[in-house]
């Protein structure tokens, strides 16, 4: 059986393991987030505590789902704004909690609509014993426009919020940015000014995720309406990886949580890879329950193993040198398709979509049922290889372009 | 396409058909499969680690809960074990489960994990008498657990009817020695052509003594006996497979029997080339023993099978049989008779007390002090999945017997 230390350093909290639930319904009392704690989790980000004054009131039904062929979600959207619990039961949970499960990390998430009204629920959940807060300036679909995504994309709001966090609490914390935003960088600098000590990235993506045919409105349906709202799971995986390399590169030091399609141990390593410390899931979980840590801690040990790595620390970040601005990338040579007639199963797909969305390069022999590639046209996009079904178009001979620059040699291109 | 009878009989997945497989189980609360796998080897949990792309732990959990699961994954009836409650069923078809777990260990030979460690030795020795999978099973469960363990085996070559039952097309001899090898890892000693003539040795050498001789003898019946071309079903598919299939067969044989072993040698006969096989069964279809998969894969071979008839004379090569409801005689002519009709234990030689069902009297596996026995000579199922499981049990229990954690 494969045994590695998943435990990680992150804003100088020790994480057993760096897989946590993330702020939403899967960390709503303490029943559900002892149950994620005896599951393996590592830690917890509970349910975003708004103020007093702000009464929630969620619609019904309030979930929807993209789908894809047998696929049941690709995609996710949720109308749901912040806890419903009232302050006291959650206050009362978090020191429960952290009385219970000292080894295991307690993250409170707030959401304030004043400075003041932040700094009082900073100075709360600290009381109650949280390890750490998340500030949460990113939910999409508050009925206030002081609070969620509309603050997150306001870097002057978003530092003056964290100072008066950071005046209720010591405590390390993390600002929870909004993808909802052309380039997340300048919120999260201002974040930084104002005291955060790292970064949370992402919160939910505003979508609209289905319209129902015959009655002509969006869904879910809330008495003949619906409402633009957040969209989370496997689908915002490449959104999120993307924010959070961009991130590292303006900021290669910032710790940061990552979040956003998180679904196997594959996924986690991405996002370490990417930079992240620890790893935040809410829409695997609402799909198949917290049972899939199991499989993410014990598949990231094998990874480990394989890559030779005793501290998951020595693999954050590991893949940000290697992702460079478009016009870095060398662009002196083809690298043409391979075609492996064994495996080939003689269905065309290649031969369509290379004709109808690439360059026409895939030549299909009727007798045969079998492709092959003329060069003289082949541009090396490799669509091809993308659309076969079972893997038998591979990267084969590469050669130089006219246009490449002198001396080249074909032996340095790694592929 | 005709297929060879070394050739394993069903193909197994690559990585993408076993996603496709994974894709189709729902991932069940108290999984029904789990809870119907004899030997514990939890597939809901391992099929999950498929769907999440962990094949690695997919391994380790088949591997830990079953030491045999490689094996297990071709041989286990399926239909009538994990597969029977599959929620699944309610939409289509079963999730193919032993496939997946085909894979799954395969995949643990190809990366070639190693998935468990025995603990140091604690000082204890235990003797197991027979090498089939129960004392397999007995075995590896004891040595992880520290305890020196020493297999008797009569035979040449360890396994048992693993070795030398199950034919090569479903269960091949290099699977068989993969999973031997690991059990030999584990510090496992296997003394083969050491057949046990006597307990009393080995209970005064030994801390404990388990009995795994299985039912490794195919019954006569009296009417054949003495008979020239009459075959026993056993010796015959052990001696096919020792062979490799490189036998010499006459164009028409006769098959007697109904049960699965009938189907291996049916099967067996058509997969080395025999023009005519018929096979004449007690039992009527809908009484029928063999798993509906045999019984399917002796059909799709085009084996002739006739249900109901029991034989009542045999002169020279004919064999006379009448029909057990009807008034209704067969006579068939061939030039080779092959008897399926059940298999029985030696387990008296050893002064153990054998009943009716072939089984030895034991209390919860005990037969005396320290002497256990286990597999198909206890109580349960006679099914190699059952020895994995009863060599389980018996392990712990010896375990508690000796004071061993
Ligand atoms: C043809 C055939 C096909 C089968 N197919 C399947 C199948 O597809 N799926 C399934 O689950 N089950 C199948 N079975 C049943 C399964 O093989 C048995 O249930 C299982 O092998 C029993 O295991 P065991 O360890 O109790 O005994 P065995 O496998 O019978 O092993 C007993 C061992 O003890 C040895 N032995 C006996 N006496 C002595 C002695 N005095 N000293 C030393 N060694 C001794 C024998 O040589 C043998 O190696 C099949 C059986 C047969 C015959
Ligand atoms: C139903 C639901 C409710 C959520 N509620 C909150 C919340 O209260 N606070 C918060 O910071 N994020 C909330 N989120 C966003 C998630 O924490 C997470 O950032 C987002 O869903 C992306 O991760 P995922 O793809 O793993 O779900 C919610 C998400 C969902 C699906
Ligand atoms: S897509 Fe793949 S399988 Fe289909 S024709 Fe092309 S190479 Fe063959
Ligand atoms: S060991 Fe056999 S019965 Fe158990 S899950 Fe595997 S195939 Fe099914
Ligand atoms: S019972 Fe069937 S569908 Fe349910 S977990 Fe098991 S294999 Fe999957």
């Amino acid at each position: 059986m494969v045994k590695k230390d998943l435990s990680i350093k992150f804003l100088g909290v020790n994480f057993p393991n760096p897989f946590c639930l993330s702020s939403s319904p899967v960390g709503n009392d303490y029943d559900m987030c002892k149950k994620a704690y005896d599951v393996g989790w590592g830690g917890v980000v509970f349910k975003t505590i708004g103020p007093k004054s702000y009464v929630i009131n969620e619609v019904s039904p309030r979930f929807d789902a993209v789908t894809k062929e047998a696929e049941p979600f690709v995609g996710f959207k949720n109308m749901e704004q912040i806890a419903e619990h009232s302050l006291e039961e959650n206050l009362r949970d978090l020191a429960r909690l952290k009385k219970e499960y000292p080894n295991q990390v307690l993250i409170a998430s707030i959401m304030g609509n004043s400075e003041e009204t932040w700094e009082d629920l900073a100075r709360k959940v600290t009381e109650a014993g949280a390890d750490m807060i998340e500030m949460n300036l990113s939910c999409p679909q508050m009925t206030s426009h002081a609070m969620g995504s509309d603050v997150g994309t306001n870097p002057e709001l978003c530092k003056k919020y964290c100072q008066a966090v950071k005046r209720g609490s010591k405590l390390p914390m993390m600002a929870k940015m909004t993808p909802n935003i052309t380039d997340m960088v300048p919120v999260a600098k201002a974040c930084l000014e104002g005291g955060a000590d790292g970064i949370a990235a992402i919160n939910t993506i505003k979508s609209i995720c289905n319209i129902d045919l015959d009655k002509k409105i969006g869904l879910p349906i809330v008495n003949g309406k619906s409402s633009i709202s957040g969209y989370s799971g496997k689908a915002v995986k490449p959104v999120a990886l993307r924010f959070i390399q961009q991130m590292r590169v303006a900021m290669p030091k910032l710790e940061i949580s990552g979040i956003g399609g998180i679904e196997t141990w594959e996924d986690a390593a991405e996002f370490i890879l990417v930079g992240a410390r620890t790893l935040q899931v809410t829409t695997a979980i609402m799909q198949y329950g917290y049972r899939i840590v199991e499989d993410m801690k014990n598949g990231l040990m094998h990874y480990m193993e394989e890559q030779h790595v005793n501290h998951l620390e020595e693999l954050v970040g590991k893949a940000n040198k290697n992702i460079i601005p478009a016009e870095e990338l060398d662009r002196d040579y083809i690298v043409y398709p391979s075609i492996d007639d064994n495996k080939c199963v003689g269905c065309g797909r290649c031969y369509i979509s290379c004709y109808d969305g690439a360059h026409q390069a895939m030549e299909w022999n009727e007798e045969k049922r079998r492709p092959t590639c003329n060069h003289d046209k082949c541009v090396g996009c490799h669509l091809c290889a993308l659309v076969c079904p079972v893997g038998a178009i591979s990267k084969g001979e590469i050669v130089l372009k006219k246009t490449a620059k002198p001396g080249r040699n074909i032996k340095d291109i790694r592929l | 396409m005709s297929k060879k009878y070394t050739d394993e009989y069903e193909v197994g997945y690559n990585p993408r058909l076993v996603m496709e497989e994974a894709a189709r189980c729902l991932l069940c609360h108290d999984a029904p499969c789990s809870l119907s796998c004899p030997a514990g080897t939890d597939p809901a949990k391992f099929i999950r680690s498929v769907r999440f792309r962990n094949f690695k732990g997919a391994a380790e959990t088949v591997r830990v809960n079953n030491i045999l699961g490689a094996i297990c994954a071709r041989v286990c009836p399926t239909e009538r074990y994990c597969q029977q409650g599959c929620s699944r069923s309610g939409i289509d078809k079963p999730i193919d489960i032993g496939r997946i777990q085909r894979f799954v260990t395969d995949f643990e030979d190809a990366t070639k994990m190693k998935v468990l460690e025995a603990k140091p030795s604690v000082g204890k020795k235990v003797a197991v008498v027979g090498s089939g999978p129960s004392g397999l099973s007995v075995a590896a469960n004891l040595a992880l657990s520290g305890v020196e363990v020493t297999i008797f085996e009569k035979e040449a070559r360890a396994g048992g009817y693993l070795r030398n039952g199950i034919p090569e097309y479903r269960l091949p001899n290099e699977i068989v020695d993969k999973e031997i090898a690991r059990i030999k890892k584990l510090g496992v000693k296997i003394e083969t052509s050491h057949p046990v003539e006597s307990l009393d040795s080995l209970k005064k050498e030994f801390d404990a003594v388990v009995v795994a001789v299985g039912m490794s003898k195919g019954k006569m019946l009296p009417m054949f006996d003495g008979k020239r071309n009459v075959k026993i079903a056993v010796d015959f598919l052990k001696m096919v497979k020792r062979k490799k299939g490189e036998v010499k067969l006459p164009d028409n044989i006769l098959v007697v029997g109904g049960g699965d072993v009938a189907m291996d040698v049916v099967t067996t006969l058509k997969l080395l080339g025999v023009k005519q096989v018929t096979d004449v069964v007690y039992e009527t279809f809908e009484e029928f023993k063999a798993s509906k998969k045999e019984l399917q894969g002796a059909q799709e071979q085009g084996v002739t099978i006739i249900d109901g008839y029991v034989p009542v004379s045999v002169k020279g090569k004919t064999v006379k049989f009448a029909h057990r409801n009807i008034q209704s005689e067969l006579k068939i002519k061939a030039d080779m008779i092959i008897l399926a009709v059940g298999q029985y234990t030696e387990a008296a030689m050893l002064g153990l007390e054998v009943n009716k069902k072939q089984e030895v009297v034991e209390d919860n596996y005990k037969v005396k002090d320290n002497v256990f026995v286990v597999g198909d000579i206890a109580h349960g199922e006679k099914t190699v999945v059952y020895g994995v499981r009863s060599g389980k049990e018996v392990a712990a229990l010896v375990k508690k017997s000796l004071g061993v954690k």
